[in-house]
C-alpha cells in the first residue's frame, strides 16, 4: 500500500513545502545573512576533527569527578548518621525483635543504600546539564565516526550516555532511532553501561580493598570494562544477529544554551525520584526479606546474633559452590542472588549481614577478610555484568514487545559475567595475585 | 478546564515552554498502550484552569515512528481544546511543515514563534500579523529561556479555547487544483461513513488515504464497504498515474 501511493505522497509533501515557501516569502525578511553566533564559535572547537574526542573525554572525566568528588563529604555525613541511628536504636528499643529490625534491617540495610543519594543525584545533575546545554548532541556527533566503525549508530550514543545514570530511561531513549537493527543492538548492550545503581557496590568494595588512593582508579577501570564489553558485544551482534551497515546518521545540533538551573534541577529530580522510589519500595522490601532470613529462626540464631545459623546462611551455603572458584564466600553468593532484583541490594544485603559491627561496612569487609583485591575486583566486574536488574529486563521486554530478547539479554549477560570474572581471577593468579 | 497540548520539532525549546507554563505541577505517565512518556501539568490563567500535555517532539506525523503516531493519535482522538505548536523562529521553513500537518488535522492551533531574540539578533524581520492571517491562527512570539511572551501565549490559549478552528484557514492549505480535486472526491465517499467522520476530520482522512498512510488505511478497510474501498483505491490509482 505505502509504495503504491509513492507519487502522491511526494506530491503532497512538495505542495506543503511550496505553501510554506510562499508563506515565508511574504512574511519574512531575512537579516544580512547568518551572523557568526557564539554557537558557531563553540562548534568550531567542540566539533573540531582533532580536538573533538579529547574534549569529550575530558568532559566525561569531569562529569564523574563532579559526581563522586563533590558528593564525597555528604556521603560520609549520611553514613555517620545512619551508623549512629543504627547503634542507638539497637540499644534504645527494648523489644529485641523490633530493635534488630530497626537497627539491622532499616538503618543497616536500607541506610547503606540511601548513603548513595549524593553521588547518584550528582551524576543525574551532570547528565542533565550536559543535555540541557546542548553539548550531548555534539558529543554524539563527534563520536559518530568512531561509533560507525564499531558497527554502532551515532544516535546510539545518547542512550548509552544516559545509561550511566540508569539503563531504564536509556533503553526508552532508543525510541528516537529509526533503524530497528541499530535500536536492538543499542538496547541489548545498554545494560553493560554501568548505571548508578551499581556504583554503591563499587564504592563499597573498592573503598574497602584498594584504599583511598586507588579506589577511584579501580572504579574507573570497572566503568571502562563495561564500555569495552559493550563495544565488543555490539561488534559481535552486528556480525551475527543484526547484519548490515548502520543507517546514515542525521542529527540536528541545537544551539548551545546556558542550562537553566531550575530546569536542570527539575530534570535531575525527575530521574533521581526513580531511585528514591526504588529505595522506598523494592530495595526496602528486599532488605526486609534479607533481614528476616538472616535473623531467623530466632532461637537458633539467638535473636539474630549468630548469622551462621540463619536461613540466609543456609541458602548461601547451598549456592556458594557456584562462586567458590572465584574465591567468594556464601555472603557474596546471597548478595548476588538478592541483587538480581536491584543491584543496590548487594550493598543492602551486606549492610544487614555485617551491620552488627560497630565499624563501617567497608572496615567489616576488610576485617573479616571476605575479599582480596583480586577477588574483590572480579566481584565488581561480576556485579557490572551479570543480569540487568528487573526494571531493565522489563524495559527491554516492553520496548521490544517480546520476552525473547529480555531472556536473551539475561542469558548472554550472565554467561559473560562468569567468563569475564573467571578470566580476571585466572589472569590474576597467573601473575601471582591471590 | 481547558485541555492544551504542546507539540513542536525537537530542539525548539518545547520543554522550556512546558516548564515555564506548568512550573512544578508536573506529573509523568505513559500514553495509553505504549511506553512513550506523557508529561502533563496544570496552571491557572485568568481564572481558567489549563491542563497542558507535552507531546513528543517530532518533525512529522507519519504512522512509522511510535512517538509520531502517539502525538497524532492524541490530537485526532483526544481532541484537545488547544494545540500549541512551538516553532523555531530562526528556522521557519523547516518548522512550518509540522504546522501544515496540524492545520490539516483541523487542530485548534496557536503557533508559538520561539527564539524571538535570536530572530532579532540575526536581523531577520517576521511579519507576525501577516503570518497569523496566512496560517489562520494566532501567532505569538516568545523567548522561552527568559519567559518573554509567555503571558501573551497564555492569553492566546484561553482566548482561542472557546472558539472553533477558524474556517478561513483553508486558504493556508491550498494544495493545487489536481490534488484538491482528488481530496474532494475521497471526502465525498468518506462523508457517508459516520463511523469515520465522527472520529476524524474528513479532509485529513482523505489526505492520509491519498498518501497511503498505513494506520488510516487499516481503519478504512475496517469501516468501509468493499465497493467504497474499491472506489477510493480507484481514485488513488488514477491520481498516482496522473501525477508524475
Amino acid at each position: 500500500m505505502s509504495e503504491y501511493a509513492e507519487n502522491l505522497r511526494s506530491a503532497f509533501a512538495q505542495r506543503r513545502y511550496e505553501r510554506i515557501a510562499s508563506i515565508v516569502d511574504s512574511t519574512v525578511i531575512k537579516g544580512r545573512g547568518e551572523i557568526f553566533t557564539l554557537t558557531d564559535m563553540l562548534d568550531q572547537v567542540f566539533l573540531n576533527k582533532h580536538l573533538g574526542i579529547p574534549i569529550f573525554l575530558t568532559v566525561l572525566w569531569t562529569m564523574f569527578q563532579f559526581a563522586f568528588a563533590v558528593s564525597e563529604p555528604f556521603v560520609v555525613i549520611i553514613e555517620k548518621i545512619f551508623e549512629m541511628l543504627g547503634a542507638w536504636s539497637g540499644q534504645a528499643i527494648s523489644d529485641p525483635h523490633l530493635a534488630s529490625f530497626v537497627s539491622l534491617g532499616i538503618f543497616g540495610g536500607l541506610g547503606s543504600v540511601l548513603v548513595f543519594i549524593p553521588p547518584i543525584f550528582g551524576l543525574f545533575l551532570a547528565l542533565s546539564v550536559l543535555e540541557d546545554s546542548g553539548y550531548m548532541a555534539r558529543a554524539a556527533f563527534v563520536m559518530d565516526r568512531f561509533m560507525y566503525r564499531l558497527g554502532l549508530h551515532g544516535r546510539s550514543f545518547i542512550p548509552l550516555m544516559i545509561g550511566f545514570g540508569c539503563n531504564v530511561p536509556a533503553i526508552m531513549a532508543t525510541r528516537s532511532m529509526d533503524s530497528e537493527k541499530d535500536r536492538m543492538i543499542t538496547m541489548l548492550i545498554n545494560p553493560l553501561i554501568s548505571c548508578s545503581a551499581r556504583l554503591p557496590v563499587y564504592v563499597l568494595i573498592a573503598g574497602a580493598l584498594f584504599g583511598a588512593a586507588y579506589a577511584g582508579t579501580a572504579i574507573f577501570a570497572v566503568y571502562a570494562l563495561g564500555i569495552v564489553l559493550a563495544v565488543a558485544t555490539a561488534l559481535i551482534f552486528r556480525r551475527t544477529l543484526f547484519r548490515g551497515e548502520p543507517s546514515p546518521f542525521v542529527l540536528e545540533l541545537p544551539p548551545y544554551a546556558v542550562p537553566d538551573a531550575s530546569s536542570s534541577i527539575l530534570h535531575m529530580w525527575s530521574r533521581g525520584r526513580m531511585f528514591l522510589k526504588k529505595a522506598g519500595t523494592i530495595i526496602f522490601g528486599m532488605t526486609i526479606i534479607v533481614w528476616f532470613l538472616s535473623t531467623h529462626p530466632w532461637e537458633e540464631t539467638s535473636g539474630g546474633q549468630v548469622i551462621a545459623e540463619s536461613y540466609i546462611a543456609w541458602i548461601g551455603h547451598a549456592i556458594e559452590p557456584v562462586f567458590q572458584p572465584f574465591g567468594w564466600d556464601w555472603m557474596a553468593a546471597v548478595a548476588l542472588l538478592f541483587g538480581l532484583v536491584a543491584k543496590e541490594v548487594v550493598v543492602g544485603t551486606y549492610g544487614v549481614l555485617l551491620g552488627a559491627e560497630e565499624a563501617g561496612l567497608g572496615e567489616a569487609l576488610v576485617s573479616q577478610e571476605l575479599f582480596t583485591p583480586l577477588t574483590g575486583f572480579a566481584f565488581m566486574a561480576f556485579v557490572l555484568i551479570y543480569v540487568p536488574c528487573v526494571a531493565t529486563i522489563g524495559a527491554i521486554a516492553k520496548e521490544t514487545n517480546s520476552w525473547r530478547w529480555p531472556a536473551f539479554a539475561l542469558v548472554y549477560q550472565t554467561a559473560l559475567a562468569f567468563i569475564v570474572s573467571g578470566v580476571i581471577i585466572a589472569a590474576g593468579r597467573l601473575v601471582g595475585l591471590s | 478546564m481547558i485541555r492544551a497540548a504542546l507539540i513542536g520539532n525537537p530542539n525548539v525549546g518545547k520543554t522550556e515552554i512546558f516548564n515555564r507554563l506548568t512550573g512544578l505541577s508536573q506529573n509523568v505517565g505513559n500514553f495509553p498502550g505504549v511506553t512513550v512518556e506523557k508529561k502533563a501539568g496544570r496552571l491557572v490563567h485568568r481564572e481558567q484552569e489549563i491542563e497542558v500535555v507535552d507531546l513528543p517532539g517530532t518533525y512529522s506525523l507519519t504512522a512509522h515512528a511510535v512517538d509520531e503516531l502517539v502525538a497524532r493519535d492524541y490530537i485526532v482522538l483526544e481532541r484537545p481544546d488547544v494545540i500549541v505548536d512551538i516553532v523555531d523562529g530562526t528556522n521557519l521553513e523547516r518548522n512550518l511543515y509540522l504546522t501544515m500537518l496540524l492545520l490539516e488535522m483541523d487542530a485548534n492551533l496557536v503557533v508559538d514563534l520561539n527564539r524571538w531574540d535570536m530572530v532579532a539578533a540575526r536581523g531577520t524581520k517576521i511579519d507576525v500579523e501577516k503570518l497569523s492571517e496566512l496560517l489562520g491562527c494566532p501567532v505569538v512570539p516568545t523567548v522561552a529561556i527568559t519567559g518573554k511572551g509567555l503571558e501573551d501565549l497564555k492569553n492566546s490559549i484561553v482566548d482561542i479555547a472557546g472558539k472553533k478552528a477558524a474556517r478561513g484557514r483553508r486558504a493556508a492549505q491550498n494544495y493545487g487544483n489536481d490534488l484538491e480535486q482528488l481530496i474532494s472526491k475521497v471526502e465525498e465517499i468518506i462523508k457517508e461513513i459516520p463511523e469515520l467522520t465522527s472520529k476524524y476530520p474528513e479532509r485529513w482522512l482523505a489526505i492520509k488515504m491519498l498518501e497511503g498512510d498505513e494506520s488510516v488505511m487499516e481503519q478504512a478497510r475496517a469501516s468501509l464497504s468493499s465497493s467504497q474501498l474499491a472506489k477510493i483505491l480507484c481514485i488513488i490509482e488514477a491520481g498516482e498515474a496522473a501525477i508524475k
